[in-house]
């Protein structure tokens, strides 16, 4: 049952692995570079918190 | 919203054309994150605090590092509160002390997430193999499915990845209370036997040299907890729910210890304590019930999950705001479009932590961990007393204002004083050869990486000018 | 004071970089796994009468010890094997200097990169 339990870990992180490397690639090549790293910080801050005395 | 009465922002409040993280999490799933990472230690790793200086020892550097921590809480809400950003310390000493300051920083909270992240995966391999018992069964599938599973579910958004915490860290948590009520701890004698255990002869093995090196792994009751201010920039009000729920994981942890040192202080010889690396679950099997024995597994299981997960959580921004402020090449701060994650920090640290969940053993890796995260602590002290200089109360809106300013901050780094002084005695060669490393990599930043940054940009909170420049 | 514009990296620095960093990673945790430096120094105090008593245990531990599946021979081991604190104070003392060294060179810097900062941010508009 143990055995069986570990071969199935091996299975499901080498499926995940590979469905994230997927999605990563999708992500890079659908999205321009300036989208993908547009966050900036405080941008909300800058919205929602007032640091008004 | 009165932003239209705000003409001092000078960002464009553009914000469809951007993607950000998402402010979705409350003051629930701050306290998930803090005592999430945290409360693995109680299931293992402080009991090595035993071996260093014997049962009363541990007892002791619980309480003295609970109130160090207690510090680095208060201390914590404070800055961040009024800091609210992600990558959290390392935001605070961008705005306080300086930019390489904040690039040491980010990568103490990297190490020492990273580092507590492959601990926690080899606990549950460990905890594994050791509960199947199988000859041949290696641990390594169980790491690797625990890093990639959590990584994914990072991955994959903040939100869920956080109730998730919420849930497995609330029944670890139980586990514990229950043990601590099912082994009837208002009698001794019964299945306690802490006066027979811990005798005058034994209570110090060591004399106090051992309590102060037990300062070492005392630090492991609550590594972690400052990770709550990472969040920072997802939670909907961070002026009110960081505070909150880092202090309520604070008090959490407090009695999460107290319980935990009581019940297997009074179950397990010290010897035995300070070596095993699975006290709360041999003190359920020394009970003798196997439901106790298997829920004190379980909880174990979880309690690793739990802080695997913060710690990719938090590592991933910290990584992230070092690359959105070029610190690091840039592209590490992209956020995945649709689930609003910096996936490619995720990505970047998935490997690292395996390479070293592979390689690395318990204590070592530990050991890593606790010396990034005092490093950062030293920090932090010296962290707050500039903050209070710059920009005295008053001058700018705090979330949180701390009590007894400067105590808490001579207080801990008066006890950073001490644990580095303990990790001296057994770890010092490794600590001299950290040193160096963030050295080096301090020469590299300060006289290369920096031409590659925006200088004024980079100071992002609406605050005025601070005094003194 | 004029504004500090940074070069545009390229797509190989950028690369370059993150090596740089990922092998110092590398260096900096697997090098003292490597030399054997981490790691307490423990050692055992062998005894020659393996008997509960003589490895100071009363009745209650030796009970505890035997239910969690150990005899004296095989607890001898885990209780003999001790540590043996040793302030070497050479090594005390350039772990200290070390230390400071750091933290001042790393306040020092900051300090002169922040008032950039602050300078370019406040007196700019």
């Amino acid at each position: 049952m143990w055995i069986a339990l570990s071969y199935a870990s091996w299975g499901i992180s080498i499926v995940l692995a590979l469905w994230m490397l997927y999605d990563w690639f999708k992500v890079d090549t659908t999205f321009s570079e300036e989208v993908l790293t547009s966050s900036r910080e405080g941008d909300l801050e800058a919205v929602s918190e007032k640091h008004r005395i | 919203m009165t932003i239209a009465l705000e003409p001092a922002v000078q960002e464009p409040a553009a914000q469809g054309d951007r993607v950000s993280l998402l402010r979705v999490l409350g003051p629930a799933h701050v306290w998930a994150l803090g005592v999430g990472i945290v409360l693995v230690g109680e299931f293992t790793g402080w009991n090595f605090a035993a071996d260093k200086g014997g049962a009363l020892a541990a007892l002791i550097v619980c309480w003295v590092v609970g109130l160090l921590y207690t510090s680095v809480a208060m201390i914590d809400s404070e800055v961040t509160s009024t800091v609210a950003a992600a990558g959290g310390q390392y935001a605070q000493a961008k705005h306080i002390v300086g930019p390489l300051m904040a690039f040491n920083v980010a990568l103490f909270l990297v190490f020492a997430y990273t580092m507590l992240e492959v601990s926690d995966a080899i606990l549950l391999g460990d905890t594994i193999v050791a509960k199947a018992g199988v000859e041949g069964l290696n641990h390594n599938a169980f790491i690797a499915a625990t890093i990639v599973v959590l990584a994914w579910l990072n991955y994959r958004g903040v939100l869920m990845t956080l109730n998730v915490n919420f849930v497995i860290t609330a029944l670890a948590y139980v586990s514990i209370v229950i043990l601590f009520f099912s082994v009837s701890p208002w009698t001794q004698g019964a299945v306690l036997k802490l006066n027979e255990l811990v005798t005058p002869g034994n209570a110090l093995p060591y004399g106090w040299i051992g309590v102060i090196a037990a300062f070492q792994f005392g630090i492991w009751y609550y590594l972690g907890i400052e990770g709550t201010t990472q969040a920072a920039e997802e939670v909907r009000s961070p002026a009110r729910s960081l505070p909150y729920g880092t202090m309520a994981g604070m008090i959490t942890l407090l009695i999460a210890a107290a319980m935990t040192w009581y019940v297997c202080a009074s179950m397990m010889p010290w010897e035995y304590l300070g070596t095993t690396y699975y006290p709360l679950w041999d003190a359920a099997k020394l009970t003798g019930s196997p439901l106790l024995e298997n829920l004190l597994f379980i909880a174990t299981l979880l309690a690793a999950l739990a802080s695997a997960n913060g710690c990719i959580n938090d590592a991933a921004r910290a990584w992230f705001s070092l690359g959105r402020d070029r610190y690091l090449p840039s592209w590490f701060a992209a956020v995945h479009p649709r689930y609003r994650t910096p996936y490619r920090s995720i990505l970047f640290l998935l490997p690292i932590a395996l390479a070293f969940a592979f390689i690395a053993d318990l204590n070592q890796a530990i050991t890593f961990s606790i010396l990034s995260g005092v490093l950062q602590y030293t920090f932090m002290s010296i962290n707050i007393i500039m903050f209070r200089k710059k920009w005295p109360l008053g001058s700018i809106r705090r979330g949180y204002t701390h009590p007894f300013h400067p105590l808490p901050a001579i207080v801990l780094f008066c006890l950073c004083v001490v644990t580095f002084f303990a990790i001296f005695l057994g770890f010092g060669s490794q600590l001299i050869a950290m040193v160096a490393f963030y050295f080096l990599i301090s020469l590299w930043f300060h006289f290369y990486r920096y031409k590659f940054v925006r200088r004024g940009a980079q100071f992002t909170m609406p605050w005025p000018k601070p005094q003194g420049y | 004071m004029s504004r500090y514009t940074p070069p545009e990296q390229s797509k190989a620095g950028q690369v370059f970089d993150i090596a740089v960093v990922v092998v110092a990673i590398f260096v900096a945790l697997w090098l003292p796994l490597k030399l054997g430096l981490a790691g307490a120094a423990k050692s055992i105090d062998a005894l020659d009468a393996k008997t509960w008593e003589a490895l100071g245990q009363n009745a209650t531990m030796a009970s505890i010890w035997e239910k969690l599946g150990y005899t004296p021979e095989t607890a001898h081991d885990i209780i003999q094997n001790r540590f043996h604190y040793v302030i070497d104070w050479p090594t005390l003392i350039i772990m200290a200097a070390v230390l400071i060294g750091y933290f001042v060179f790393l306040f020092r810097a900051s300090d002169r990169e922040y008032r950039d900062v602050i300078n370019e941010k406040f007196d700019d508009k």
